[in-house]
């Protein structure tokens, strides 16, 4: 599904991604961890490519394809999908428009006709409740006023529409009760099948106790320092960060 | 601006084509003689004559205004051709079967429904009027729109066929001297639309001119009246458009609504006079006057859509004159390129409990100035008066400007007003949620900007709301991506 | 002082000529201290000169009409005015601040501190040794724009007298300057002109008051007065302009602000109305990072004037304004507040917000408001907002029904639309001395006020005894 080897990129002349390498098959789904400031949020906008980083060296393989070439909008037609940890608003135009131009422009990619408006309805109808948000979200702006619990339910709403192969879950349980967490579980629980996967980027074990993993990684310095299963969550949870930083080092 | 979003491409602008058709026109040049000209052509009555004189006269005395946020070079008045008509026009054609095929193939390009057929096989329940350089070519239905008693026809025909509508209202909400181009247009005015609407009536279909300039270096100077006796009511609509010429055209439009007791019009303006290149070179000046008049329980909305022009000014108006009166003034401007808009409204509240509101919309892209200029005066009269202002900017790109002069007057301690201005950008992180979502930068800001616009186009007719929404998409292309 | 022709007479105003000419103007020069003012004097006579003088079609002049002006010459002022009981007019009680003071524009050493203290040059014009000398040479004229008002022209080409305050780097100034301007009545129409220049270098701090009085006679004293401010990098200046004076004066005034990397101007200004009030406040965020808050309030009232234009210039990026005006205008006043901010096209991230609010009281008062933006960078957040509205029709009849007359519910809901702006200034003896100085404006009658000022009295003694 996802090949990355020996990835390296910086921000605004910062290097912070320095040799990241990482395996993933479709269905599974890998658990990165890491403390504040190890890259974890990067990886998730290079993969998806984002503006302001650049890639000074490695390659990643997307279903065999190598998608450093291809703008944003063309990695999300292949199938890429990043929950963002900060999801932006944009007043005035709505949910549901928003939706309808994402998922056309992905099925056409796929060579697939556009949904006609019933049948999109019904199915955006359908997964707002599987995420149980009210169904006059879909009228209002995107993220336009939205609580932080119902941005982070919006977007898993956009991911279970929009069918992706690897959807990237950045920091999606920050800031989040214990409530909207298990809501935000539930739906990606829902979406798990063989053939597509996870990279889930979280800072807490808390996550993981309801999405498990397959593999759980550290992420340090820009580079993958350990990984196991997830066993390893709770053990960083435990000892702290500090304990992978210190024994590396 | 994200360099993603400086990529989008060029697009031509749609309606530059040139009509190729035997125009008389008169040689450049402006004196008495030509106001004469005019009038003679016209067949005018003499007391017409002397009212364009006197007009001629004070606008000879009066000075350019300066104090827009625009800046151009000196416009030679005496460079511009003052009247052409089509030479098919000389024998006036008396339906449209007879007007030269060629004027019909244009407006066909154009979109615009001209046969009735065609109008009554659903495309849309429209009247139209068809103003094509300095004259009317042809105004359909005619006869539908007479069994209920309103007259829809080129004011030149008006004249002649109701000249005590004309005589008494005329220039009564734009008088001669009211500005430099409004005087301007007293005095050479060629053509333009007149329309009545009797008391109690609701006119049954929408009414619609369309302008257009299609001859070199001749400015437009067309007039509108429209006048809905007590209780009535009308829609209407004006479109423009002009083709792509590298020299600037000037277009001095005047429309005066009158708008008695208890009656109401909607005014709907799309306006896509060709903006110049991306060069800046070329394109319409668009400097118009329009005011409305709202008598008691009147209602007046503007509606605007204003993509085109190289530089516009224009700040359609209402005087609420009647107690209860209501005006509106719902605006999207956009400016790309090198385009320059200076427009807005003004709301004079002289009656008592009279409502205004103004949801004005600016788009600015490119290198363009996009100003949003307007006046809301309570007069010592107005008591328990209300307005209620929104002035929104988007910027898209760094290289372009965005303003807001309002001018805010208040004698009345019972009069309420609310002036509220914000301004937005089409952020990098806009772009980058909708391009993670499969979604073009091209699209993502289409529909950004449709959303910024909402509030204005669904006081459109429904017809021309779509059409909006596509000019905006089209104007845009090439200021972002 | 020596006695010299009328300084502006309606005859010169009329035909756009200065009233004092080039002879009197070089006449001046020869009597002043030679404090580097010469150049000023000559940019703002040749500034004078080549503006026009403003008719109401002039933009900036649009609501303020100048015709009174041209009714009469206006002569150099006559200092009349008996210093014994001046300290009435412009006392703060429990203010501790270094006091300078002018009647006339003329200052008046017996009723003003000498200061001294490391690191701060504190001086009046006639009184600057050599090195002060240099630093009003150095900076006088380089800050104000003479470009949208004459009268700043006017009073760069007349300068001579004037305050001159320099904190070092890193130093605070340890007590608030408060800088007093008394008029007096005239036995005919005068003019006088005060300046005041204030610099500050890095990481400096001060307090300034600018305080504006006079007697309580009928005034034909045009004063002119013109502060130019440079704050450093770091540095932060608060700075008070309280106008209080009788309801005939004549006012015009301008305050220009040079902004460096991360400096901060706090301004608080009051206006009670005059004859005719008119003062700029002009802000350059000249570089990255600086911050301007502005909080006015304008109160004329029976036939007075006002006039406020701010100008904001968003030079450089990442700064930030806040402005916020109350006008509450009553009877035949007028008011008119012109709040412009400009972002220029390197000032990426500004942040820009003014906010105008105004009351009218009465049907023959008026508000000309026009706020507006100008904004060439689209990285940025701006907005405005203006409302104009009289009393809350539903506040007061809730207050009546707690059986609170009418008359005193309005004055109470009066004085709670400025109350904000008001609480807001940190000087607290300031504050305290304000509240009955405003309160009195919306009525003589101490029944009518005694709630809000007790009110008052009761916060700050809990205030007090935290």
């Amino acid at each position: 599904m996802l090949t990355i080897k020996n990835l390296q990129a910086k921000v605004e002349e910062k290097d912070i991604l320095k040799g990241l390498s990482l395996d993933v098959k479709p269905g599974e789904i890998h658990a990165i961890m890491g403390p504040n400031g190890a890259g974890k949020s990067t990886l998730g906008n290079v993969l998806s490519g984002r503006e302001g980083y650049t890639v000074t060296g490695g390659e990643v393989l997307f279903n065999g394809k190598n998608i450093l070439e291809l703008d944003a909008e063309e990695r999300a037609r292949e199938g890429l999908f990043l929950a963002f940890q900060y999801p932006v608003e944009i007043p005035g135009v709505s949910n549901l428009e928003f939706l309808k131009a994402s998922m056309d422009a992905i099925r056409l990619h796929r060579g697939e006709e556009a949904m006609d408006s019933m049948t999109f309805l019904k199915l955006a109808r359908e997964k707002c409740k599987a995420v149980n948000l009210d169904q006059n979200f879909l009228k209002r702006g995107v993220n336009e006023g939205f609580s932080g619990g119902e941005k982070k339910r919006n977007e898993i709403l956009q991911m279970m529409m929009l069918e992706p192969k690897l959807c990237i879950l950045d920091e999606t349980d920050s800031g989040l009760d214990i409530d909207a967490l298990q809501v935000v579980a539930e739906g990606v629980n829902s979406q798990r099948s063989p053939d597509r996967s996870f990279i889930i980027v979280t800072h807490y074990q808390r996550l993981l106790d309801y999405i498990v993993p397959d593999f759980v990684h550290v992420l340090a310095d820009g580079k993958i320092v350990k990984s196991g299963g997830k066993e390893l969550a709770l053990e960083l949870e435990e000892k702290g960060y500090s304990w992978i930083e210190n024994g590396e080092a | 601006m994200s360099q993603e979003v400086e990529k989008y491409i060029k697009s031509e602008y749609e309606a530059g084509f040139v009509t190729d058709i035997d125009a008389e026109t008169l040689p450049p040049g402006l004196n008495e003689d030509v106001v004469r000209f005019i009038s003679n052509k016209k067949g005018e009555p003499e007391w017409l004559l002397e009212w364009r004189l006197k007009a001629f006269r004070i606008w000879q005395e009066m000075e350019e205004p300066q104090w827009a946020h625009v800046h151009y070079p000196e416009i030679d008045f005496q460079a511009i051709s003052y009247f052409s008509a089509p030479k098919s026009m000389e024998d006036k054609p008396q339906s449209l079967d007879e007007v030269d095929p060629e004027l019909l193939r244009t407006y066909e390009k154009l979109g615009i429904p001209l046969h009735e057929q065609a109008v009554l096989a659903g495309v849309a329940n429209v009247a139209v009027d068809i103003i094509f350089d300095s004259v009317s070519v042809a105004t359909t239905f005619r006869e539908k729109l007479a069994e209920s008693g309103v007259i829809f026809m080129p004011i030149s025909e008006a004249v002649h066929k109701h000249p005590e509508l004309i005589k008494k209202y005329l220039g009564s909400v734009v008088p001669q001297k009211d500005n430099y181009y409004s005087a301007l247009n007293c005095a050479v005015f060629s053509d333009g639309s007149f329309v009545y609407i009797p008391k109690g009536v609701r006119c049954p279909m929408e009414l619609s001119t369309y302008f257009r300039i299609n001859e070199q270096n001749t400015g437009q100077f067309e007039r509108t009246l429209i006048i809905a006796d007590e209780g009535s009511h009308v829609s209407y609509l004006e479109g423009c458009t002009a083709p792509m010429r590298d020299e600037n055209q000037l277009h001095a439009a005047v429309v005066e609504l009158v708008v008695l007791d208890d009656a109401e019009i909607k005014y709907s303006t799309v306006q896509n006079w060709y903006p110049g290149d991306s060069e800046g070179k070329g394109g319409i000046y668009n400097f118009v006057t329009k005011r409305a008049v709202a008598h008691t329980n009147a209602k007046i909305s503007w509606t605007q859509v204003e993509t085109g022009s190289a530089i516009t000014w224009k700040y359609p108006s209402v005087i609420l004159k009647g107690d209860n009166a209501i005006g509106e003034f719902y605006s999207v401007a956009l400016t790309n390129n090198y385009q320059q808009a200076d427009t807005g409204t003004k709301m004079i509240h002289l009656g008592k409990n009279t409502k205004s509101t103004i949801i004005s919309k600016g788009i600015s892209a490119g290198k363009s100035q996009n100003a949003y200029r307007g006046l809301v005066r309570m007069n010592p009269s107005a008591q328990g008066a209300r307005n209620f202002t929104q002035c929104d900017s988007l910027l898209i790109g760094d290289k372009c400007g965005a303003h807001t002069f309002p001018y805010i007057e208040s004698k009345h301690p019972s009069a309420v007003i609310e002036h509220e201005a914000t301004t937005s950008t089409v952020s990098d992180d806009q772009m980058f949620l909708c391009q993670q979502r499969g979604i073009d930068p091209e699209k993502a800001v289409s529909m950004i900007v449709n959303g910024f616009c909402k509030e204005v186009f669904k006081e459109l007719p429904m017809e021309f709301a779509v059409e909006a929404g596509k000019l905006l998409e089209v104007s845009l292309e090439g200021s972002v991506g | 002082m020596t006695e010299v022709a009328p300084l502006v007479t309606s005859e010169t105003v009329n035909v756009k000529k200065i009233d004092f000419s080039r002879d009197a103007l070089a006449f001046v020069k020869t009597q002043a201290h030679d404090a580097g003012l010469s150049e000023v004097r000559e940019s703002g006579y040749a500034a004078f000169e080549s503006l026009p003088f403003p008719t109401r079609k002039t933009e900036e002049w649009k609501y303020t009409s100048l015709h009174a002006l041209t009714q009469q010459d206006y002569n150099q002022a006559a200092q009349n005015f008996d210093l014994e009981d001046a300290s009435d007019l412009y006392v703060i009680e429990d203010l501790d601040a270094y006091r300078l003071v002018f009647v006339n524009g003329v200052f008046v050493e017996e009723l003003s501190d000498s200061i001294s203290q490391a690191g701060i040059e504190l001086t009046t014009f006639s009184q600057a040794n050599d090195k002060q000398r240099d630093l009003i040479a150095e900076y006088i004229g380089n800050i104000a724009e003479t470009r949208r008002n004459l009268f700043t022209a006017l009073n760069n080409a007349a300068v001579e007298e004037g305050v001159l305050l320099h904190v070092s780097k890193n130093i605070q100034l340890e007590k608030p300057l408060q800088i007093v301007h008394i008029v007096s009545q005239q036995e005919q129409a005068s003019t006088a002109f005060g300046r005041c220049l204030l610099v500050l270098e890095s990481l400096a701090e001060a307090t300034v008051i600018e305080q504006f009085v006079s007697t309580n006679e009928s005034q034909n004293l045009l004063l002119n007065q013109t502060t130019e401010i440079k704050i450093g990098d770091g540095a932060k200046l608060n700075h008070y302009r309280l106008h209080t004076e009788d309801e005939t004066s004549l006012h015009f005034g301008g305050v220009y602000v040079d902004l460096n990397r991360d400096s901060q101007f706090e301004s608080y200004q009051v206006a009670l109305g005059g004859k005719i009030k008119r003062f700029d406040v002009l802000v350059n965020h000249n570089q990255a990072g600086s911050h301007c808050e502005m909080k006015g309030v304008y109160l004329p009232k029976n036939d007075q004037h006002v006039d406020i234009h701010s100008y904001i210039e968003h030079i450089s990026a990442n700064c930030t304004t806040d402005e916020t005006y109350r006008g509450i205008m009553a009877d035949r006043s007028k008011a008119v507040f012109n709040g412009r901010i400009h972002i220029h096209p390197d000032a990426q991230k500004s942040y820009a917000n003014l906010s105008n609010k105004n009351l009218l009281l009465s049907n023959k008062a008026q508000i000309n408001s026009k706020p507006e933006l100008e904004i060439y960078a689209d990285d940025v957040r701006c907005a405005h907002g203006v409302t104009v509205a009289q009393l809350d029709d539903k506040a007061c009849f809730y207050l009546q029904s707690r059986g609170i007359s009418r008359p005193e519910a309005e004055i109470m809901l009066s004085f709670a639309f400025i109350n904000e702006l008001l609480e807001s200034i940190p000087l607290e003896p300031l504050r305290k001395n304000l509240r009955p100085l405003l309160a009195q404006q919306f009525s003589s009658n101490q029944d009518l006020t005694q709630h809000i000022l007790d009110e008052d009295s009761g916060v700050h003694s809990e205030e007090g005894a935290s």
